[in-house]
């Protein structure tokens, strides 16, 4: 599953440090998720769409 | 929401290097007991490093807010899981059933460390079924 989260976190001028506390995950978690390589958990997902202020399927593409 | 820092300090990376620094410590004074034939005192600092290693480990990620594990941690330890029984039963099925009967048929004869395996891997394979059907009732 695709997704823009590194743009967006790059938009925001935080860390993966900065965003993987502000979601309660590693800053591993959000480097695989950033690079394609892990799929989050729904509850992560709604987490980081949270952080945004966006919907879920605007970080992510199934596609 | 829990935080990779909190107050106790603790992070991530020195949770993970005093656990593994434990269990080294332990495997460490093993290998010596063994290496100077000191097999008693190896046994205990084997014990302690790995007991207080273990403790550790489950124990941390309870009593401080700091995210120590996360989801992605759970999943490599349930992809290993899955990887690891993956492996064992497709060996283990196709051969351990047949060891058996031969066994019982006076064929082969089951003991020793062959025997030790065979028994060992129905132990895990009984095992994985038990934790199986509870995982059921969770998920």
């Amino acid at each position: 599953m695709e997704n823009d989260l590194s743009e967006r976190r790059s938009a925001a001028e935080l860390s993966q440090r900065d965003l993987a506390e502000a979601v309660g995950v590693t800053r591993q978690t959000i480097n695989a998720i950033e690079r394609d390589r892990y799929d989050p958990s729904l509850e992560l997902a709604f987490k980081l769409a949270g952080h945004f202020d966006c919907a879920i399927e605007d970080i992510f593409d199934p596609e | 929401m829990s935080s990779a820092h909190d107050t106790s300090g603790l992070t991530r990376q020195r949770y993970q290097r005093i656990v593994y620094g434990l269990v080294a410590v332990g495997i460490v004074g093993l290998v010596a007991g063994i290496a100077f034939d000191a097999h008693l005192a190896g046994t205990v600092i084997y014990l302690l490093g790995a007991w207080a290693g273990a403790g550790i480990a489950y124990g941390a990620p309870r009593l401080t807010d700091a995210t120590l594990q996360d989801e992605r941690d759970r999943e490599l330890h349930n992809v290993a899981s899955g990887l690891t029984m993956g492996v064992s039963m497709t060996l283990g099925i196709g051969i351990i059933p047949a060891l058996y009967v031969l066994d019982a048929g006076g064929y082969v004869t089951l003991d020793g460390a062959p025997g030790g395996v065979v028994l060992t891997l129905s132990a895990l394979y009984l095992l994985y079924g038990v934790c199986h059907g509870i995982a059921k009732r969770r998920v």
